[in-house]
């Protein structure tokens, strides 16, 4: 057998950040093969990230890293050898591409000199541009980085990972700053660079379907340690770790039944101290037994296939039998909306349109290009399109935060509240909860006992006990935000509950927990919701209808099920086509 | 939903030893600060001498029983004199800060909140002052009016306060801009409350922090105006002038202005400093 | 660019006159009077009033200023109290000597800032006292650093003259150079130094320098290509306008040197209230001040695509 290209063996890594020393790797194996792609999942905190750049050899010097282990790529040890080998490797043997691209490129340098610079001359720079897919590369090459859409940014991002000719790319969240229909085209970009060079490909994700369409092998992480390892269709078809099934089941999907609550995970009641002895899943397992407190199980604990290992001191059926007995607790039955109600939302034909920059630079946005949408009262209407299509504009307009153009805008009696994208960001960070409560109940003027009581009702309705009343955003965690958010939008009930991406920010099980908590409140208040988000499998299960949004217009609108199901427009059939799926056979 | 949630204040109470020793650093300099105010405050009743009268020989050397920092060209009490002279640099300098920051503030909450034309107007204005050097203006200014200390603070509080207005509005522009402050204004939060409780809390801890790295500006400033005679007229006790008035005894008897000096190097230290631990309280970046 | 170039341009003339419009209403506003200065302490109240209109001090504020404007425009600053010669002849010999002492001073802080900023941001072993060093003394007040350098290099060491501007080869030019210079530089090389270092630190840990890394490029590369220019930006537009302040900072630190410049002209100047004096150092350093900073200004757009 070849030796791998990369090799990690028993690698710790523990930072320091604000003085304080975590691990954030705790004990790593893991090959990649010649020629292999390799799908590296975990959610955020789970070290994949640190993973990535123990391989380049390139951790925060400002955080202090403290290493123990290997991370070979080819014949150098990226994390103990010296810097000059080091970099030579990065140079011959490895490529990059980062997640956010607009951030990482040389805003001061030309897009060209930046490939060329990785080790290209001048015409393979502009042949490998071309081959990115980027058009004109001729031309491209001579501009600067803020001249290019997010799209055509990653895939110079791509370019220069590759320029170099490397063995292995390692490739940190690629896709996740991009719209669904480009992070399609990405992945297939990846996976042609693997066939046509023969690169090996190590893709750090948090979400398993996108793993699940490249990857030829995928490596789960759970807290710094490898919950699961194995090839692609074993770990998602027959999961042996109970965070992989966990994972799988709570994974939002075009296909999930939306009669039924999402399934969702416990929340992690662990310390970082009690998480550093025994299986860190524990307090979110349900086969928790004493031995994962005091043992910490290898991944070689468990192995229900060659090359698939687990985590786990249970074998692969006792996890299945497991985790898939936990069956969700059906949803009240979904109500149809009155046909005959007075609509509670009616845009007609709204034009939104303003003015950017001075002078020469001057010149006009059209964000919203005449919509037209009637919402019935009790009516979920889910808005679809991707970044820039104008969709949060139509919620804002509704909510009365934008002054339409043209056309005409009427919410119902009781008016419209709004739960926002980054619900930290929408609480005032010096006012305690109790505080932003009040001032929604202010004009009813209640007394002070009745205030009390109702800002107490509205956090538990949202799950939160009442002393957060007394805590500030800066207190809670993320979700606990959410939650309040929803609660400040909800003590005095509105007409109208507008949702701008809620849960585009979360990790996904606790996006899970947020969708049930929005549609359990829409059902005890009777409220008509307006839910704007990217995500076609998050429209599907909060909307009775969808609204399918590009360029500052609704393309296409209608039943659920059936433009998921039979999209008639072209962009609607190729939001459809690109939501990455999971589809093993079990 | 019957997920139990705890408050994460729990967390907070096993922050690093490092942070905490850092806020401890900065409630030092801070009471440094008050200490150094209080000094000023009663630094008339610690002044051993009339400032005005000559007391003893001049030129009277470091250390003297009497006279701890010795006496000047015509047997005047060297320490008297600086701590007078403390006073007047150091209620000067908070003054201009003041006063800077209460009409920069003001421009700048009226500019940010105002927007449209309010804001185009007051800013051209305020860049126009801003373009404009104002260490020379103020000397041209005070030079014009004519020295004395009511003017060299009038001078220094017409130069110093757009500074403040362009900070105070790009402050109160970028918090309008955080979200919460669209969302208290979709929860129903009328504009006067909107403006007080949920836009200036998030200005203040910049600007007050601003205004106390501030103060040892000002403080090096108007010792520089009274150096050059734009301060009160002799025979008042000055930092500035005094030193600017013994040069000659640089080569005899050098402490003579070297001992007023110091005594602003003091002043503009403890602001720095002290603004620095403010910083730190406030955990405002910059 | 053009468009850029042509609105700041219109900004700067603006400027000027707003400058040259306080220095005008503040010569209105001071206590001296030209006719009075000119005629003597004795003169007539009626020759000082034939005096005051025939140099046009009765006309009103609006013809005054536009005269004041056309005179200054042909460097007419009128005549000084003190040394009853043209303010202009005076000036005209004054201002080489500030212009080497503040290009000089400027060179200095240019260094001091890069060392601050490179030793922090980059971690030099030791270098971290002569920040400390550095950051006390930048509290200082100027005069204060200069007489302590008096004392210590000319009285104590007798390493550096104490006064003056050298004659008599560069070697003593450059000699007479250094003590006011380092003086002036200090503040100013803290201020850009605090600026270049946060621009330094940023850019290091931005995401753009760690792909350049991940190219496998070399140190000097990564600093070179794609930390400074990045980087400088900031600190461009900051040594502007302590380029400015260094003209305005002359006015002790000439004194105290006897440095025959016009921070010195305007210091000895402004104890006999010599205003058209004040006026003209006034309005000829601010306007070099507001040209400085437009150009660090238009630099600062050229070097980054941005903002062009």
């Amino acid at each position: 057998m070849n030796a791998p290209t990369a090799s990690v063996r028993d690698l710790h890594v523990s930072l320091e950040r604000n003085g304080i020393r975590s691990d954030v790797l705790r004990g790593i194996d893991l090959d990649v093969a010649r020629g292999e792609i390799v799908g590296l999942v975990g959610e955020s905190g789970s070290g994949k990230s640190m993973l990535a750049l123990s391989l380049l050899g390139l951790l925060p010097e400002n955080a202090r890293p403290h290493v123990t282990g290997q991370a070979r790529v080819l014949d150098t040890d990226m994390v103990n050898d010296p810097e000059p080998a080091r970099r030579a490797a990065r140079r011959a043997a490895l490529g990059a591409v980062f997640q956010d691209p607009m951030t990482s490129l040389n805003p001061t340098m030309r897009v060209g000199r930046q490939i060329t610079e990785a080790g290209q001359d001048r015409d393979g720079a502009v042949r490998l541009l071309g081959a990115m897919g980027v058009p004109d590369p001729e031309l491209r090459f001579r501009v600067y980085p803020h001249e290019l859409s997010g799209g055509l940014r990653q895939r110079v991002m791509a370019a220069i990972a590759i320029a170099g000719r490397p063995a292995l790319v390692v490739a940190d969240e690629p896709t996740t700053a991009l719209d669904v229909t480009v992070q399609a085209q990405l992945l297939a970009l990846l996976r042609e660079l693997r066939d046509d060079l023969g690169c090996s490909v190590l893709l750090i994700t948090h979400d398993l379907g996108v793993a699940a369409q490249i990857a030829d092998r995928i490596a789960v992480l759970y807290a710094g340690r490898l919950a699961e390892v194995g090839p692609a269709a074993e770990v998602l078809g027959s999961p042996a770790h109970p965070y992989t099934a966990g994972l799988l089941r709570s994974r939002l999907s075009l296909t999930l039944d939306r009669s039924r609550r999402l399934p969702t995970l416990p929340l992690d009641t662990l310390t970082a101290d009690e998480r550093s002895h025994g299986c860190a899943y524990r307090a979110r397992c349900p086969l928790t037994v004493d031995r994962c407190a005091t043992d910490t199980p290898g991944v070689e604990e468990s192995r229900p296939a060659p090359g698939h290992g687990a985590a786990c001191w249970f074998g692969s059926e006792t996890v299945r039998s497991a985790t898939a007995a936990v069956t969700p607790t059906p949803a009240a039955a979904p109500r149809t909306a009155p046909a005959t109600a007075e609509p509670a939302v009616v845009l007609d034909d709204v034009v939104v349109s303003y003015t950017t920059g001075h002078g020469r630079r001057r010149r006009t946005v059209e964000a919203v290009r005449g919509i037209s949408l009637d919402v019935a009262a009790g009516e979920a209407l889910a808005i679809v399109g991707e970044s820039g299509s104008g969709k949060s504009t139509v919620l804002r307009v509704v909510a009365g935060l934008v002054p339409v153009t043209a056309g005409r805008v009427s919410v119902a009696a009781g008016g419209a509240q709004m739960v926002f994208q980054d619900a930290g960001s929408s609480l005032t960070p010096w006012l305690t909860v109790g505080e932003t409560l009040r001032e929604r109940l202010a004009p009813l003027r209640l007394g002070r006992a009745e205030t009390t009581r109702r800002v107490e009702e509205a956090l538990e309705g949202t799950g939160l006990p009442a002393a957060v009343a007394r805590l500030r955003p800066a207190d809670l965690s993320g979700g606990q935000r959410q939650r309040v958010a929803l609660a400040r939008a909800t003590v005095v009930r509105p007409a109208v509950l507008l949702c701008d991406e809620p849960t585009s920010a979360l990790d996904a099980s606790l996006a899970a927990t947020t969708l049930n908590l929005i549609r359990q409140m829409r059902e005890e208040l009777a409220m008509t919701v307006l839910f704007v988000t990217h995500d076609l499998a998050v429209a599907r299960l909060m909307g009775d209808r969808i609204a399918v949004v590009e360029r500052g217009r609704v393309v296409e609108v209608g039943d659920a099920e059936a433009v998921i199901g039979a999209p008639r427009e072209p962009y609607t059939q190729a939001l459809v086509a690109s939501v990455p799926e999971i589809e093993v056979v079990r | 939903m019957s997920t139990v949630v705890l408050p994460r204040r729990a967390a907070l109470a096993t922050l690093p030893g490092r942070r905490r020793t850092g806020r401890r650093t900065a409630w030092t300099l801070v009471a440094l600060l008050a200490a150094l105010t209080l000094l000023a405050v009663v630094a008339r009743l610690l002044a051993p001498d009339d400032p005005i009268q000559p007391v003893a020989a001049p030129q009277l050397p470091l250390g003297s029983p009497e006279h701890l920092l010795g006496t000047d060209a015509i047997g005047r009490d060297v320490l008297s004199r600086t701590l007078f002279g403390l006073q007047t640099s150091w209620f000067s300098a908070l003054a201009v800060v003041a006063v800077g920051l209460l009409v920069g503030g003001a421009v700048g909450v009226a500019a940010g909140v105002g927007g449209g034309w309010v804001d185009a107007l007051l800013m051209r204005v305020t860049d126009l002052f801003l373009a404009l050097p104002s260490t020379l203006v103020a000397i041209a200014l005070v030079a014009a009016l004519g020295p004395g200390l009511r003017n060299t603070l009038l001078g220094m509080s017409i130069v110093w306060w757009p500074y403040y207005a362009r900070l105070v509005r790009a402050e109160v522009r970028s918090v309008v801009a955080r979200p919460h402050v669209e969302a208290a204004r979709l929860a129903g939060v009328g504009r006067v409350r909107l403006v007080l409780r949920h836009v200036l809390p998030g200005v203040v801890p910049t600007a007050v922090v601003t205004a106390s790295l501030d103060i040892g500006n000002v403080v090096l400033l108007l010792a520089g105006l009274s150096f050059l005679g734009l301060g009160q007229p002799a025979p008042a006790a000055e930092l500035g002038a005094d030193t600017a008035a013994n040069t000659q005894l640089l080569l005899s008897a050098w402490w003579v202005p070297v001992v007023p000096g110091v005594a602003v190097l003091l002043l503009s230290l403890v602001a720095n400093l002290a603004g620095d631990g403010i910083r730190t309280l406030l955990g405002t970046r910059r | 660019m053009l468009r850029f170039l042509l609105r700041r341009t219109g900004s700067l003339i603006v400027v000027l006159l707003v400058l040259s419009a306080v220095v005008f209403l503040l010569q209105q506003v001071s206590p001296g009077d030209p006719a009075r200065a000119a005629l003597g302490a004795n003169a007539s109240r009626a020759a000082v009033a034939a005096e005051r209109h025939r140099l046009g001090l009765d006309d009103p504020l609006a013809v005054q200023f536009l005269r004041f404007l056309g005179h200054a425009v042909r460097g007419d600053f009128g005549t000084s109290y003190r040394t009853h010669r043209p303010v202009a002849t005076d000036l005209a010999s004054a201002f080489p000597a500030t212009l080497e002492l503040v290009l000089a001073a400027f060179v200095v802080a240019l260094l001091l800032a890069a060392l601050f900023a490179a030793s922090s941001a980059l971690s030099w072993p030791f270098a971290g006292i002569g920040r400390g060093v550095l950051l006390v003394v930048a509290t200082a007040p100027p005069f204060l650093l200069a007489l302590v350098g008096i004392v210590v290099f000319y009285a104590r060491l007798d390493w550096l003259p104490g006064s003056g501007r050298g004659e008599g080869g560069p070697g003593s030019e450059l000699a007479h150079l250094v003590l006011p210079a380092t003086v002036l530089a200090i503040a100013p090389a803290l201020a850009i130094g605090r600026i270049l270092r946060a621009g330094l630190e940023a850019t290091l840990a931005a995401d753009h320098v760690r792909t350049a890394r991940s190219k496998g490029l070399g140190q000097a590369a990564v600093l070179g290509r794609h930390v400074v220019r990045n980087a400088i930006g900031p600190s461009l537009a900051m040594s502007g306008l302590q380029l400015g302040f260094l003209f305005a900072g002359t006015v002790v630190v000439e004194q105290v040197f006897s440095w025959p410049g016009m921070g010195n002209y305007l210091a000895s100047s402004i104890p006999t209230s010599d205003y058209p004096a004040i006026a003209a150092v006034t309005l000829v350093l601010g306007a070099v001040y507001v040209v400085v900073n437009t150009l660090a200004d238009v630099l600062q757009t050229a070097a980054d695509p941005r903002l062009a």
